[in-house]
């Protein structure tokens, strides 16, 4: 039986999951601090970039909470990877989600980020239902705020000095909307991958 | 005065009784059933709490429970102590600080005051006294509490102690069959000893 991939295509952009072939792209992105310190724990502790790739080609389904759905950003001109994102299903019963957007550097500022956040918040709702989604990101994360309130995402939390990362205080941002608060964007449309010739 | 004999291998432990103005922060006994029943039975002090009101059977339980929970020997320890009146030595309610992370100086700050005895700043007097130990004999870095965004009694009373909102959550979780909205109130070391 054909296994029911999630396949995500938006204006410029299609999110698909990891294939195997997919290493060097990752590498360009993975090593980066930035990128490392809000991967979820089963990438955090991951050295190198194969092990890394090995997880995420893995996620391609939410069976159970705790679940993720990792998917690639690809530039559908030129079919260059640009980046991550990932839907964690963190609670059955209160239907909730968390979303992690990665973009590589060297494709920034060009409104990809946002695309696929779109995207992703799309699936989080209209495919699998979610009643809230919430995103976490450091308290020096100018970019990424800008990005999720640009999603319509609301400042929910501002911790300071919860907890050390690598020696050093902590700040965090989260940011969280509701299904009631989700516009669905024009131009998405999700197909499955047995349904492609 | 009483001695309260504390476990083996306590790191950090208040020199009991705590004192304020008009209140003995002390470890639970057994007599204390009767007082903690006549607050921990009524709905609308349950209301914004996990459990449900409680019988004289479960409070006598839960005040058992309590009995050894006075000092930190490691992450998740409680400390669990009964809000006396000096006057009268009734039991007006109840405050509690969980050691919440060792590593980073983390711990949760939570109370229950019995209705009758309500806005007459005990509630805030007890949680001045356990602030002090926390950022004093504890050391901690970092104390939060967290609340129903409906209970303005509770978040009042973490304004007044000086605590800044730091989270409002909505309908993150269900709690008691429907949607929660839920506050977070810290505060950070330094701030408590620069606080007027």
């Amino acid at each position: 039986m054909a296994r029911q991939e999630i396949i995500v295509r938006t204006g410029q952009l299609v999110l698909r999951p990891f294939d195997k072939s997919d290493l060097k792209a990752v590498e360009s992105y993975f090593g980066l601090g930035e990128v490392r310190r809000y991967l979820d724990w089963q990438l955090r502790d991951t050295i190198d970039s194969k092990a890394a790739l090995d997880v995420i080609r893995k996620q391609t389904r939410l069976t159970r909470p705790g679940d993720t759905v990792t998917l690639a950003v690809v530039r559908e001109t030129d079919g260059a990877l640009l980046g991550q994102v990932s839907l964690q299903w963190t609670d059955a019963t209160a239907a909730q989600g968390e979303i992690r957007l990665i973009l590589n550097p060297t494709f920034r500022r060009r409104g990809y980020a946002s695309e696929a956040g779109k995207a992703l918040l799309d699936l989080g709702f209209e495919r699998f239902q979610l009643h809230r989604i919430f995103a976490r990101i450091d308290g020096g994360n100018d970019a990424a705020a800008r990005l999720l309130r640009g999603l319509g995402m609301r400042l929910e939390a501002h911790y300071l000095e919860h907890a050390l990362f690598q020696g050093e205080w902590d700040e965090e941002l989260h940011f969280a909307i509701l299904d009631r608060e989700w516009q669905r964007g024009d131009g998405v449309r999700e197909i499955s991958r047995n349904k492609v010739a | 005065m009483t001695h309260f004999p504390l476990p083996t291998e306590v790191i950090y432990a208040p020199d009991y009784p705590l004192e304020t103005a008009r209140l003995r922060l002390r470890p639970f006994n057994r007599g204390d059933v009767d007082a903690v029943f006549a607050y921990r039975k009524r709905e609308e002090v349950a209301e914004f709490l996990f459990d449900e009101p409680m019988t004289h059977e479960e409070c006598a339980e839960a005040v058992r429970g309590r009995v050894g929970q006075i000092a930190f020997a490691g992450e998740g320890d409680k400390i669990l102590l009964a809000m006396e009146r000096k006057a009268d030595g009734l039991v007006i309610g109840e405050v509690s600080l969980i050691w919440r992370s060792m590593a980073d100086g983390q711990a949760e700050i939570g109370y229950i005051l019995n209705p009758d005895f309500q806005g007459q700043g005990y509630a805030t007097e007890a949680g001045v006294a356990l602030l002090s130990f926390a950022f004093g004999a504890a050391e901690l870095h970092r104390v939060y509490a967290r609340c129903d965004a409906r209970n303005i009694a509770s978040w009042h009373l973490m304004e007044r102690l000086g605590m800044r909102r730091e989270a409002h959550f909505r309908e993150h979780a269900r709690f008691k069959g429907r949607w929660d909205e839920e506050f977070v109130y810290a505060i950070l070391a330094h701030e408590w000893r620069e606080r007027d």
